[in-house]
């Protein structure tokens, strides 16, 4: 079994009468890219700040690398590297003095250091604006120079926490890619977020959150498996009378159907051929039919379905059947 | 480590322009602001050559003479008195010659040609003259035995009269501007030293949380911080006393050293101050350096930056705020070095000085020492 880089138990945090963790438990294998999903305000960068030390939890413990994590336990902060939420860098110290300041935060030998900060620089492609001050960085690179000072030291344990937000979609693609480049050279990471297909491109298992409890643990797949939800079928079509959606609602594995005037949505569980009797049954009563799509479930669909939002959103839905 | 966070410290706030702007442009322009202002009295006040004086004996007066002629054997007297009769006197006080006549009888009398500022500090002498001869006088009648002391102590007495009194003393009514002006430059430290609390601190900034999560000891990097902003603050004082006596041409005395001892001191105080308020409560940067500079402008106004007799207001009213004010133990320190020959006030405004930085100080690492917090 691989080593257990992370272990989190029965973690509790409060904030007055808000319980922002509730009997939080976790285990990260070495090697793996873990990621924390959850809406925000689900307690993910407060789980980080605990693993780190910087917040005092009410009860629970922590190890990392298998030693409990404290603020004075240099040596396990020595194999973290942390990139924040928030820009964490000097404004008036240029790119390279802070990769190099930060750097030499975890190694003191200047040749070492001045090594690892040009691969970190070589790494995020920040090459070009060594000299540059980060107000003069645009928000995807100020994102990467944010990361280049985090990992700069070459950690054992990389955790980033909502590293794109404000992104735009080709820096966040690098970074991504960045991520997953970090994870091979030998990382593990810890990445949370609150948009579900980035966690979904990169990690390799996950923990959904919500409202401070761990409400899901797994792979993807194994995530996707534990809702009723395994198909979407959307198909354009005008004017469906009741009586096709009651025959289409009858097919087997379709539990459900959503009609807005303009687009039916099918959802079946298990099974396989529900697109081709779904069209069947068009095809029979000669309805003709625009743009047809077929979706397997995302980890949205696992997120809405675990947490019950959907449910509450059906209430005043009168367009669903099932 | 400690080299390397110091190094990064003092780099990356020789950058700040607000730090620049408060350490540095800001007690500079305000220092020009004040050598503009009070340029021509100033000028006067400081003013090293003696006033040229007619003196015409109408009758022997030996205590006179004898602080006539002490006067001319002091390098800093403020009266240049030549003999000459009363036809050449007013001859040349009509040609602007001299300033003032002054006859020597049973009572002194001063006769000068136009109001000016010449002519009060002669007037001002005068009357300190006659008030001590008054007392001489007393004391001869009720202590005849006693007169020679007495006259060796008015004669004495006068050209202290001359020297500080009359002269030093109304010059400090405008040099206090630049006493306070180091002051509050001194107390700005207090942007430096909050700066180390926002890199420490991880309730305080991104920066401080990145930071407390690496294994740089918060023993050294306070430590480092700390040298580096007193170092800093070192520097701003040094170049904000070097302008005022070099460039603007303040006279703060002769004792330049000390002087800069003093502001370097005061500028540990100010940081000490920052570090203490830096690591209190949770508030943001800008409303915690809004606070900061309100906090440094009123400990100013009440030591007299901006109203010149508000020290001596304070000094009546509330006594103890002199003294535990730090704009006004900064400015009285500088004060009581050019006022008095000994060290003792001075050592006292220095002690005072150092044991609220160091008060701070703790109070600040006790604050900022914290491992974790119960909110970020």
């Amino acid at each position: 079994m691989e080593n257990t880089v992370i272990k989190i138990e029965n973690l509790v945090k409060r904030y007055g009468d808000l319980i922002a963790l509730d009997h939080f438990s976790l285990a990260i294998r070495e090697g793996e890219i873990f990621g924390l999903l959850g809406p925000n305000g689900s307690g993910k960068t407060t789980t980080i700040n605990c693993m780190l030390s910087l917040l005092a939890f009410d009860k629970g413990s922590i190890e990392i690398f298998g030693q409990k994590m404290t603020p004075v336990n240099y040596d396990i902060k020595k194999q973290i590297g942390i990139i924040m939420q928030d820009v964490a860098v000097f404004n008036e110290l240029t790119v390279y003095e802070n990769i190099d300041y930060f750097c030499g935060l975890y190694i003191t030998d200047k040749a070492e250091r001045k090594r690892c900060v040009m691969e970190a620089v070589e790494f995020t492609g920040l090459g070009e604006f060594l000299k540059f001050y980060p107000k003069k960085l645009s928000g995807g690179l100020l994102r990467r120079l944010n990361i280049a000072c985090g990992i700069a030291h070459k950690p054992r344990l990389i955790i980033l926490d909502e590293p794109t937000i404000a992104v735009d979609p080709q820096s966040r693609n690098k970074i991504l890619e960045g991520i997953q480049k970090l994870n091979r050279m030998g990382a593990t990471i810890v990445y949370t977020s609150h948009y579900m297909e980035e966690v979904e491109q990169i990690c390799t298992r996950v923990a959904i959150m919500d409202k401070g409890k761990k409400i899901a643990e797994g792979t993807k797949d194994e995530l996707k498996r534990m809702i009723k939800n395994t198909e979407t079928i959307t198909v354009e079509v005008l004017g469906l009378s009741e009586a096709i959606r009651n025959e289409i609602v009858q097919l087997p594995h379709v539990y459900r159907t959503e009609y807005d005037g303009e687009r039916l949505i099918v959802f079946c569980s298990g099974g396989t051929h529900n697109l081709i009797r779904v069209l069947d049954v068009f095809r029979t009563h000669e309805i003709r039919v625009g743009r047809v799509y077929s979706e397997l479930p995302t980890l949205n669909d696992v997120f809405l379905e675990i947490t019950g939002k959907e449910l509450r959103d059906r209430k005043g839905d009168s367009h669903v059947l099932s | 480590m400690f080299f390397h966070d110091l190094k990064y410290f003092i780099l990356s706030q020789l950058k700040t322009k607000n730090l620049i702007f408060w350490l540095l442009l800001f007690p500079i322009a305000l220092g020009c602001f004040f050598r503009i202002a009070f340029g021509e009295i100033y000028g006067n006040l400081t003013q090293t050559e003696p006033i040229p004086v007619a003196v015409v004996e109408e009758k022997d007066n030996p205590v006179f003479r004898s602080v006539l002629e002490s006067m001319q054997g002091s390098k800093d007297r403020f009266l240049d008195p030549v003999d000459m009769d009363e036809a050449t006197a007013l001859d040349q006080l009509k040609n602007n010659t001299v300033e003032g006549i002054l006859y020597i009888n049973d009572k002194l009398r001063l006769t000068v040609a136009e109001d000016g500022l010449e002519e009060t500090m002669l007037k001002k002498f005068v009357e300190t003259y006659t008030l001590r001869e008054t007392i001489l006088t007393d004391a001869a009648l009720m202590h005849p035995e006693k007169i020679e002391a007495a006259a060796a102590a008015l004669s004495k007495d006068c050209h202290s009269v001359a020297a500080v009194s009359v002269t030093a003393e109304n010059t400090n009514n405008f040099t206090q501007y630049f006493y306070n002006l180091i002051a509050m430059t001194a107390l700005y430290g207090s942007l430096l030293g909050m700066q180390i609390c926002f890199n420490n601190q991880a309730n305080l900034s991104a920066l401080g949380a990145r930071k407390s999560c690496s294994p740089i000891s918060k023993a050294v990097s306070l430590a480092a911080d700390l040298t580096g902003a007193v170092l800093l603050q070192f520097l701003c004082m040094a170049v904000c006393v070097t302008f005022l006596v070099f460039v603007l041409k303040i006279d703060l005395g002769n004792r330049l050293p000390l002087v800069y001892l003093a502001a370097c001191l005061g500028g540990l105080t100010g940081v000490s101050i920052g570090f203490f308020v830096g690591s209190v409560g949770t508030v943001g940067q800008r409303v915690r350096t809004g606070i900061c500079n309100a906090v440094v402008l009123l400990l100013c106004f009440f030591s007299g930056l901006m109203v010149g007799n508000m020290k001596a207001l304070v000094a009546r009213f509330v006594p103890w705020l002199n003294e535990i004010n730090p704009a006004a133990v900064i400015s009285d320190s500088i004060y009581c070095l050019n006022l008095y020959s000994d060290y003792r006030r001075f050592g006292e405004k220095l002690a005072a000085m150092l044991l609220i930085s160091l008060l701070f100080c703790i109070l600040g690492i006790i604050m900022t020492r914290r491992k974790q917090y119960a909110d970020i």
